[in-house]
């Protein structure tokens, strides 16, 4: 039982379950109390000392069945328990006689246990299917389909063939016809049971091949890989690799804050609190430094830039809860605020609509133009306290440099930072106006990967 | 104290509290392992309660710690009373004036006084907050530390600290040990992600909605004297807002105030006008109140339409095997 428990701890981690061993240990000694006896309380045992996540609840309820379920695939039955001596003699010889001169190996096996009833125990099973078929190695498909392939390659379907071929033996050999019909029906049932096993084992071999799977590239890897091969991830993936960088910067936050709490003496508040001690200051108070930035993120969601832009915006609301205001703006031939766009759409959503709203024409940045726009109609997101956040290649296909207005965004913000996923050699070439731009921010980040990004991302709160 | 998770069961429903397996389970393991719960899920489904039931079922005292952003030591812990000892040294002036006599050095007086310390951090003068009554209690209690998420991520690292050995130490007093080991419930509404130190030392209990038939059991509990249709239709329509697309879902704690608002209004059966009227009980968003009008509008459209099209239907085959007849 033991074993079974951790292989489903195993699982539950393979499927992205953090459960780390003192909970398995936890596992353990509340199994020691509720008992296996009754499945329901055995159930909400595991559940309550291995799943810590809301999340990974539907995971749990899917794994369970398959580990402890109530779905255990029948047994086999000696078939022919409606025979005389004489008929199960018959039936004996001529089953060997058939079996003797059968090909190949495994439909020998096969048949051998339906008509006799000799199952396989789990890891004789196992070794046969993956002696004889490949749906064991196979690397993704679900089981349903493995266990159609499985069943065609060790020829199942011939098995019905080779039963009517024995009942029609024994019939001339003088077997009564009631004993053949009740044989038939417990040789049918005795199939359908070696069915079911054989797709339990291959349904297992599939879970074993996922875990192994994950174990050798685990969810950590994603940060490190450029974000164009992050474009074809699985969204949910994606979701949680953001969702928890969010929350281990949100406390790295918070803690900084906590830290710098203490600031200047406040005059005014500690008399006020001290009124009670006849004015002797024995409760000082000090002025909380609010570090909570507003954050104005300019984003360029040419093609090149999509996938990016995605995150950072993902990242951003996030975090929205430490970041007072968030403005987020988009560029491409045209600039535009796109927060009413966030406010209404889930983050995703949004992030998949905005880009319409700037395109138009022919396909090119224009970055300069959407520079001066923006001085134009959307200075009011830049005041003393925003940081500027400019997310972009800094490729203008259209106009010179527009140095005048990045100028006039610097001295009214507070700070202004550039990350530019373009690795650094190509800044300055062709059409890249990232030499003009990059002297005058007071920060350029190159971000080609998550890492990078939440790093830079971090670096807004110091 | 518990045998069984069924004795664990039958106390909780004896304090009018419906568990599922789930709760049942988790509140044995707990009082065997002597492990905290965390308690999650949406507003409203009875976490809170549970602490309290809990603590009666058991006989111990329930001790409650409300978290909010900012809460620290001094709010949860322990703090000096200032005022009183200052009081004391207003009233004990002349005392120290005959402790302090015949001193002549400045540094002997302040050893003098410094002997006498341990007067002024004394327990005396402490003023404890839940934490520390938890920990002192002369008899067995449950701590209930609701909201868990409000509380900065600082806090919880403090709390971790309390909660590992149940012990404190205040530097004045030395170390003081928990008599009794609390019973320890922590909710949370899943604000904020804890942390992972915290979710792994406690057991975990997800809390959702309750299904129809364990709604219809909390409302005959809750709310007797209701009638059995009525509260079938009711469960039925907060059933069905669940399931909708609103701001705020309304929480068992809503239907069982819908349910007494109801049974106050005598209603017999949930019409149109009975729901327009009190779904502001269960909603508590004005957009949400309309959609789930515009909702209700649409059903009963729907709804006679179907039993136009039937009563048509019926109305057509009478006159078909009229005329067949004839």
């Amino acid at each position: 039982m033991d074993q079974r428990v951790v292989d489903f701890i195993h699982a539950l981690r393979a499927r992205g379950v953090r459960i780390s061993l003192a909970e398995s240990i936890d596992a353990m000694r509340c199994i020691e109390i509720t008992g296996v006896a009754d499945k329901q309380f055995f159930r909400s045992a595991l559940r309550a000392s291995l799943v810590k996540e809301p999340r990974d609840l539907p995971t749990f309820d899917e794994l369970f069945p398959r580990f402890f379920g109530l779905d255990m695939p029948p047994p086999l039955h000696q078939p022919g328990s409606g025979m005389s001596p004489e008929e199960r003699e018959q039936l004996e010889r001529t089953l060997q006689q058939m079996l003797a001169s059968l090909t190949p190996e495994q439909l020998r096996r096969l048949f051998e246990m339906m008509m006799t009833g000799q199952g396989m125990s789990g890891s004789q099973m196992r070794q046969f299917l993956s002696a004889n078929t490949t749906a064991m190695q196979m690397v993704t498909g679900f089981q349903p389909w493995a266990t159609r392939r499985a069943l065609r390659e060790l020829h199942f379907d011939r098995l019905e063939q080779l039963l009517q071929e024995l009942l029609e033996r024994l019939r001339q050999a003088g077997v009564s016809e009631a004993a053949l019909r009740q044989l038939e029906q417990e040789a049918r049932e005795n199939r359908a049971a070696l069915a079911q096993q054989i797709g339990k084992e291959v349904g297992n071999g599939l879970q074993q091949y996922e875990s192994e799977e994950r174990r050798r590239r685990p969810i950590e890897d994603l940060q490190d890989r450029p974000f164009e091969e992050l474009q074809h991830q699985n969204d949910d993936d994606m979701r949680a690799v953001i969702n928890r960088l969010a929350a281990q910067l949100r406390t790295r936050v918070a803690l900084r804050q906590k830290r710098a709490s203490k600031g200047a003496l406040d005059a005014k508040s500690t008399i006020r609190a001290n009124l009670r001690y006849s004015g002797v200051p024995l409760d000082i108070r000090h002025r909380r430094r609010h570090l909570k930035p507003r954050i104005t993120v300019i984003c360029d969601v040419s093609g090149s830039m999509r996938a990016v832009t995605g995150f950072m915006l993902m990242l951003v609301y996030a975090l929205q809860d430490q970041i007072s205001r968030t403005r987020p703006f988009v560029y491409y031939r045209t600039i535009a605020d796109v927060q009413a766009d966030f406010q209404r759409l889930r983050p995703e959503e949004a992030i998949r609509v905005v880009p319409e709203r700037v395109q138009g024409g022919p396909w090119q940045t224009n970055l300069s133009e959407c520079l001066a726009t923006f001085i134009r109609d959307h200075l009011d997101a830049v005041d003393r306290r925003t940081t500027v956040i400019f997310l972009g290649d800094g490729d203008d296909h259209l106009s010179p440099p527009n140095p005048r207005a990045f100028e006039i965004i610097k001295r009214r913000a507070h700070r202004v930072v550039w990350f530019n996923p373009e690795p650094p050699y190509r800044w300055g070439r062709d059409d890249n106006h990232m030499h003009i731009y990059g002297p005058m921010c007071d920060a350029v980040h190159h971000v080609s990967n998550l890492r990078q990004l939440v790093a830079a991302v971090d670096g807004l709160f110091q | 104290m518990f045998n069984t998770i069924s004795d664990v069961k039958a106390a909780l429903s004896a304090q009018r509290y419906i568990p599922s397996d789930e709760i049942a389970t988790t509140v044995f393991l707990a009082e065997k392992l002597g492990k905290p719960i965390l308690a999650e899920g949406p507003a409203g489904v009875g976490k809170t309660e549970l602490a309290k039931v809990w603590a009666t079922a058991t006989g111990r005292d329930l001790i409650r710690l409300q978290c909010y952003e900012g809460l620290d030591e001094t709010k949860a812990l322990y703090e000096w009373e200032y005022a009183k000892q200052l009081l004391y040294t207003q009233l004990l002036r002349d005392k120290l004036n005959d402790l302090l006599a015949g001193v002549t050095t400045l540094a002997e007086a302040a050893d003098r006084l410094a002997a006498e310390e341990d007067v002024f951090f004394s327990s005396r003068f402490m003023l404890p907050r839940p934490l520390l009554k938890a920990i002192t209690s002369e008899r067995p209690v449950t701590l209930l530390i609701d909201e868990i998420d409000r509380a900065d991520a600082e806090f919880e690292a403090f709390l971790l600290e309390v909660l590992s050995d149940f012990q404190v130490s205040v530097p004045e007093l030395g170390t003081i040990r928990a008599r009794h080991q609390p019973m320890v419930l922590l909710t949370s509404n899943n604000t904020r992600e804890l942390s992972e130190a915290l979710k792994r030392r406690c057991l975990y209990l997800h809390i959702d909605y309750p299904t129809a038939d364990q709604e219809l059991q909390i409302i005959n509990l809750k709310v007797p004297g209701l009638p059995p249709k009525l509260a079938q239709q009711a469960v039925e329509l907060v059933q069905r807002l669940r399931s909708m697309d609103l701001k705020k879902h309304p929480s068992v704690s809503e239907t069982i105030d819908w349910a007494r608002a109801l049974l106050e209004l005598n209603a017999r059966h949930l019409d149109r006008a009975t729901i327009e009227n009190t779904l502001n009980v269960l909603l508590k968003f004005e957009g949400d109140l309309q959609r789930a009008r515009r909702a209700m509008v649409r059903d009963e459209g729907d709804r006679m339409r179907r039993e136009r099209d039937e009563f048509g239907r019926l109305r057509r085959d009478d006159e078909s095997s009229r005329f067949r007849g004839n």
